[in-house]
């Protein structure tokens, strides 16, 4: 398959990514600015910072969108780059958060948690950045591809 | 020997013909990247999502360690065993200042069962400043080091150059900024990067009354940590709205920026732990000893009875404008030493009063008070000197100016915020 297939692969995939992306932003910005929650199954959309979440998530989205012309174009890249980055540093954070979340026992109980009490830390439900963060990775094939070209 | 102008510009062009590669220069995804980063339409989303992730790094690294492991430490282990084995026990003058100065219950002297509550120079002084205040630093420091070292920073500072112009500051405003919410004193010493007397006048003044330090931050994330984003968003404001006030008052000029912004890098492990440490040094050395010394010096004013008076003094004011209760003296008292212990003094003063005598409206504004009111002793030193080094003799007009505008805010952005909870019916 030639660069520019592969290119046009890329245009399409992170434009339907994308319009995801920007749906999730707009329901967390709309839940954080009305103060309400969401859950459902295994997605939660909820917390402190949402409404800064859904402003992360909408610009991502809009910048995905934005990398639909001229998708082999360097700058349009540096878009996709920086959108994927964006779902990194918040899905990231919840990951780290979790981690450390999961290792002190509690206020009532010993030093460290019990096996139980770390596994049931990383039981969902999870925010969509985490849902979003596999397919953002996509992104690095492109990177290397420009690096190649 | 004399060369002519000729002359020289052959030697130019033979020495650039041996030294420099000419070709057709292509943008690398880099400097893309870094093209975008100063953008506003798309470098103030990558801002917000690069704060977004300095804040969560900086609450769960700190919750880690002070709630997972150090509030059991010294609340569990380190309290009750110096209760038990310190000589003096309660109501001894010595035992007071320095492991438990108790409270009254229906008319009886009971022990403190926490270190927010004790005031003892080895509980309260200790977790205050290695409990809670050590980790938020090192989560601070290593994330803001981390942006330093990477070209992220030189790169906010372009991007934010407009928002200060209209202060009269420019983009390098944004590195003692940072600085300062990690500490006041190296915040003040950067203020050098600007130009004139008049922007490092209001970048000085405006720092150290608005923005709270690391050790704050921290204390103030654990004590109201619903709250904290209103805090900073208020005391944020405050910056922007007397910063253009100032701008328009002071005499002097505010130059335009040129900046050259380094390219983008990994930042090296080597150079982080090095700079790391360098900073924590500081706060070893200078800020834990005023940690400490700020208990022992507000636990004798109120054996004394000096911070009584003053309560009954100020309660007009302190009731009256602000809307605080008067208990709320001892705090501002010991935020002069140090702003960190006057907030873990608030949180252990509204856990013995009880949320009828101190609710959370009031807890927030005694906050905000700590913040704008007088900055801490260390940052008035630098200031000083700095001062000094910048106008010589002058140096008692700039303080003085300093301190005009500090009681202007105090009372104006203090009062203010009391308005605002009587509006809201909750004051």
């Amino acid at each position: 398959m030639n660069n520019e297939s592969k290119y046009n692969i890329g245009r399409i995939y992170f434009a339907i990514f994308g319009l995801i992306v920007l749906a999730f932003g707009a329901a967390e910005l709309l839940l954080g600015v009305t103060g309400r929650s969401f859950e459902w199954g295994l997605l939660e959309m909820s917390g402190e910072f949402l409404l800064w979440q859904g402003i992360i998530l909408f610009s991502a989205g809009a910048f995905y969108l934005s990398s639909f012309k001229n998708f082999s174009d360097i700058h349009q890249q540096a878009k996709v780059v920086m959108a994927s980055a964006m779902i990194w540093i918040v899905a990231g954070m919840q990951i780290f958060g979790m981690i450390l979340e999961s290792i002190p026992g509690g206020e009532d109980g010993g030093w460290f948690n019990t096996a139980e009490g770390f596994l049931e830390t990383y039981a969902g439900p999870y925010i969509p950045e985490l849902f979003l963060l596999p397919f953002s990775l996509v992104v690095i094939y492109y990177i290397r591809l420009n690096r190649q070209k | 020997m004399k060369l002519s102008v000729d002359e020289r510009w052959d030697i130019i062009d033979k020495i650039s013909k041996e030294t420099v590669k000419f070709g057709e220069y292509r943008h690398t995804l880099k400097d893309a990247l870094a093209e975008i980063t100063v953008k506003p339409l798309t470098g103030i989303p990558i801002a917000i999502a690069v704060l977004y992730g300095f804040w969560s790094f900086f609450g769960a690294f700190a919750g880690f360690f002070t709630d997972g492991f150090l509030v059991k430490l010294f609340d569990g282990h380190w309290l009750p065993w110096l209760q038990d084995v310190f000589p003096g026990g309660l109501g001894n003058w010595f035992y007071s200042i320095m492991v438990d100065a108790g409270h009254m219950e229906s008319g009886v002297l009971v022990a403190a069962d926490n270190c927010f509550e004790s005031f003892g120079v080895l509980t309260s002084g200790l977790f205050v400043a290695i409990g809670v205040v050590l980790p938020a630093i090192i989560a601070f420091y290593l994330f803001l080091i981390i942006l330093e070292d990477s070209g992220y920073l030189p790169r906010l500072a372009v991007l934010i150059d407009t928002v200060f112009h209209k202060i009269g500051l420019h983009g390098f405003a944004v590195v003692p900024m940072i600085l300062s919410l990690g500490c006041n004193v190296p915040a003040v010493t950067a203020t050098r990067n600007l130009e004139t007397k008049k922007q490092r006048f209001m970048m000085m003044t405006l720092l150290a009354i608005f923005i709270p330090c690391g050790a704050q931050l921290g204390i103030m994330l654990d004590v109201i940590p619903e709250y904290v984003g209103f805090v900073m968003l208020y005391l944020f404001l405050g910056f922007f709205v007397f910063g253009f006030i100032l701008n328009e008052l002071i005499p002097g000029k505010s130059p335009e920026m040129i900046l050259d912004v380094p390219p983008y890098h990994m930042p090296t492990g080597r150079n982080v732990g090095r700079k790391l440490w360098a900073r924590l040094r500081g706060f070893f050395t200078v800020a834990i000893p005023f940690v400490l010394l700020g208990v022992v010096f507000v636990n004798v004013l109120y054996l004394v009875g000096v911070i009584d008076w003053l309560a009954n003094v100020f309660e007009p004011v302190l009731v009256g404008w602000f809307g605080v209760p008067k208990e709320t003296t001892a705090p501002l008292v010991a935020a002069f030493m140090r702003k960190d212990l006057a907030v873990g003094q608030l949180m252990g003063i509204q856990e013995q009063l009880g949320m009828v005598a101190f609710n959370t409206y009031q807890l927030v504004t005694s906050v905000v008070l700590v913040s704008l009111y007088f900055p801490c002793i260390a940052t008035v030193a630098m200031i000083i000197k700095e001062g000094m080094q910048d106008r010589g003799k002058g140096v008692i007009t700039f303080l003085l100016g300093s301190l005009a505008v500090l009681m202007a805010v105090v009372f104006i952005w203090g009062g203010l915020l009391h308005l605002i909870w009587i509006i809201l019916g909750v004051a």
